[in-house]
């Protein structure tokens, strides 16, 4: 296949993009191993949670038009964020000095038990929000250009998350919670709290991130199962607590993949996993993370 | 009815069938079908019947309409006494998450432990071949009324399975009709697909190109691209078709990633510049992108309602799912398909007189039978019925719904006889494989 310049820039987008719809999913999911070392194998369900909650509340108040869809975004992440603290203060919070597999089964089932909430509430058909959006016509090629929103919304959101961790107070706390909470909590900071706001904010990011990508792509059942399996790839690739790992992971996995479908297209999901094997061989604690961490 | 119908109401009309109408449909099914065991001294045994659909995954979708459709029509056949005026109908549904092992250890476990004597379903070919071989060993009876590999009737064929819907091979075919002739009209000289990349898609796809081939041999397969189920993000597939640059894309996809790619590819401007006839775009799409579907784009459907407006027992379904979902509410081809199937039981069993299993069997083999879609025929050598093979038609709006159908002036409805294995010769060549 011939590659013209055209074809090169519109499959770099489709890279990209796909790559900011894994981190905005991936970066909560790292940044809560990152900080309680809770492996939450519920997180891709928790987004497709927001993702219904947003449905509801954009669809109460008229369904019509973005600035409606923005509001219940906000909205839909708040729900999300009460939820999480909720889940931290009554699940979480009694697994931290459990082993890995037992923080696997307790969050296995939180994904088997919010599946079912949400069958119970919206049943099976699929939710989505339609909103007109036209192609952009760029270079003789077309260009859907709610990308441009997601890869913005991805940015912003991985520069916030540094912002937060590296310039504010809250978040030099939480980084220092990561390496030595005994010492955190003997000058007097409440570890739990400390904890219960990581929780609910990595959730909230997923309940945003679903929210935002609802013109996209249909909330259903299952798919949080098909995203949290590439998430894993993600933070295994950039490593696992590390914001910027998970930024350049989902980069990797993106852009990788979107090329592969031109050049090797049965095989780009096998290319992606490669990557995962060869990083797990050679970089166990993924390449941004610290043998520390590992 | 009315066609201005507001978008909020119309949302609320497909929210309230999932939920709570699937509550009641089946609150109500369980009533009727104890009701008139304390109303009739002459009850005999009840008729166990296994419902296995995915309420999880891709298919999710499309079982809400199908198990509505059972519940409906056991509860009216119920009402009547049951099977026979005497055999109440009992259903076992289980949920196959549109996966192969589950669907497999579901059937097990509800014909081992419930002792059902029929089982329906299931969405997704991959499961209900891996049903087949369960239902072959217990010598149970399978109603397929929505996978429709045409492996299921053919190479994986068991005298036990009957087939209610269009097989992949008679749909790749209606499909071929309709874009031959468009290839004549457009001067069209190649061509891209893209599927699912699991048993249907991979069959649907293959009988496509295999028929196109001996339609219009002058037409030149550019690309194939396949990805797996419950794919989110189609921007890469895009944008490697709309670089191929064919004149046409035939996709081989159901379920919600249907919808995602259809989706997706109107926001990337796919469809302005190459054509996408005979995607999957039953009366589920139709309604669920009422808003968003291009119109004027030629789909492919299985058994949709309006095609069949002047059939008895089509005017009776839609009357009675309208009474129970609204009058706004129509009945997706997904449910179309099963009702036909337990109405199909039921002349089957009128005709066996008995609901011995053998004796259904017997009389289902070469049957005809009344179905929403007309008076049909089981084919002698792999119970295939001699539905409709696919309704081809260009999205457009209508006064009488609160959705786009198709255009009634110009829709194709494709006979299965013109589509199909051509003789029972061939088809017993492809079933060696069981024999």
């Amino acid at each position: 296949m011939e590659l013209d310049l055209n074809l090169v820039l519109s499959q770099l987008l489709a890279g990209v993009s796909r790559a900011m719809v894994l981190f905005l999913l991936a970066s909560g999911l790292s940044l809560i191993f990152g900080v309680m070392n809770i492996l939450n194998f519920a997180h891709a369900t928790m987004w497709l949670l927001g993702g219904y909650i947003t449905f509801s509340l954009y669809e109460g108040m008229g369904g019509e038009g973005p600035l409606l869809l923005m509001i219940a975004i906000i909205g839909g992440t708040i729900v999300m964020a009460a939820l999480g603290a909720l889940t931290e203060r009554f699940l979480i919070r009694r697994m931290y000095d459990r082993e890995l597999p037992e923080q696997l089964l307790l969050t296995f089932a939180l994904l088997l038990i919010v599946g079912d909430i949400i069958k119970i509430i919206w049943g099976v058909e699929d939710r989505s929000v339609y909103l007109d959006i036209e192609a952009l016509e760029v270079g003789g090629t077309f260009i859907n250009p709610y990308y441009f929103v997601i890869i913005a919304v991805g940015i912003a959101v991985a520069a916030g998350l540094w912002w937060f961790l590296q310039k504010t107070r809250y978040g030099r706390i939480v980084r220092a919670a990561v390496y030595n909470r005994d010492m955190v909590s003997a000058l007097g900071i409440r570890i739990p709290l400390i904890y219960m706001g990581v929780f609910a904010l990595g959730v909230a990011i997923a309940g945003f991130a679903a929210g935002v990508f609802l013109p996209l792509m249909p909330m259903a059942l299952g798919v949080d199962i098909d995203l949290i399996v590439q998430c894993f790839a993600v933070v295994v690739i950039g490593g696992f607590g590390s914001i910027l790992g998970t930024f350049v992971g989902s980069l990797l996995v993106g852009v990788v993949y979107a090329f592969s479908i031109l050049i090797w297209p049965d095989g780009a999901l096998a290319v992606v996993f490669l990557i995962v094997v060869a990083v797990l061989m050679w970089r166990p604690w993924g390449l941004f993370g610290t043998e520390l961490r590992y | 009815m009315s066609s201005n119908m507001s978008d909020k109401k119309w949302d609320s009309v497909l929210r309230s069938m999932d939920r709570r109408e699937f509550i009641r449909t089946s609150v109500g099914a369980g009533l009727a079908m104890f009701a008139p065991r304390f109303a009739s001294a002459q009850s005999g045994k009840p008729y166990k019947l296994g419902l296995l659909l995915p309420v999880t995954g891709t298919g999710a979708n499309y079982a809400d309409g199908a198990i509505k459709a059972v519940m409906n029509a056991t509860a009216e056949i119920n009402s009547r006494g049951g099977f026979l005026g005497k055999h109440l109908i009992e259903v076992n549904y289980r949920d196959t998450h549109t996966k192969p092992d589950v669907a497999a250890r579901e059937a097990r476990d509800v014909i081992n432990r419930e002792n059902v004597q029929t089982v329906v379903g299931t969405y997704s070919s991959a499961c209900a071949m891996a049903i087949q071989e369960i239902i072959h060993e217990q010598k149970i009876l399978h109603l397929a009324a929505t996978s429709n590999s045409s492996k299921i009737v053919n190479e994986n064929y068991t005298p036990y399975t009957y087939q209610f819907c269009p097989n992949s091979r008679m749909q790749s075919g209606s499909v071929v009709v309709a874009v031959a002739e468009m290839i004549k009209k457009n001067g069209w000289k190649s061509y891209a697909t893209i599927g699912q990349d699991y048993e249907w898609g991979r069959q649907t796809q293959s009988g496509f190109v295999e028929a196109l081939g001996k339609a219009s041999s002058s037409v030149e397969l550019k690309k194939e691209l396949w990805f797996k189920l419950g794919e989110t993000q189609f921007a890469s597939y895009i944008s490697a078709l709309m670089a191929a640059k064919p004149d046409f894309v035939y996709g081989a996809i159901a379920g919600k990633d249907n919808r995602t790619f259809i989706q997706q590819a109107k926001a990337q401007g796919m469809f302005k510049r190459i054509s996408y006839p005979g995607g999957l775009i039953s009366v589920t799409e139709l309604q669920q992108q009422r808003k968003s579907i291009p119109r004027g784009m030629i789909g492919l459907a299985r058994a949709p309602f309006f095609a069949h407006l002047d059939q008895p027992l089509m005017q009776k379904y839609i009357k009675m799912h309208r009474a129970k979902h609204g009058e706004d509410a129509y009945p997706t081809d997904w449910a179309v398909m099963h009702y036909d199937a337990i109405y199909g039981l039921e002349q089957a069993i009128n005709k066996a007189g008995s609901i011995a299993t053998e004796a259904i069997k017997t009389a289902l083999k070469g049957a005809t039978i009344d179905t929403c879609r007309g008076r049909a025929t089981f084919r002698d050598c792999n119970n295939q019925l001699n539905i409709p093979a696919g309704y081809v038609g260009a999205v457009k709006d209508h006064p009488d719904y609160p959705f786009p159908i198709y255009d009634l002036d110009t829709m194709i409805i494709v006979k299965a006889e013109d589509v199909w294995v051509p003789t029972c010769g061939d088809v017993q060549k492809l079933q060696k494989k069981r024999a």
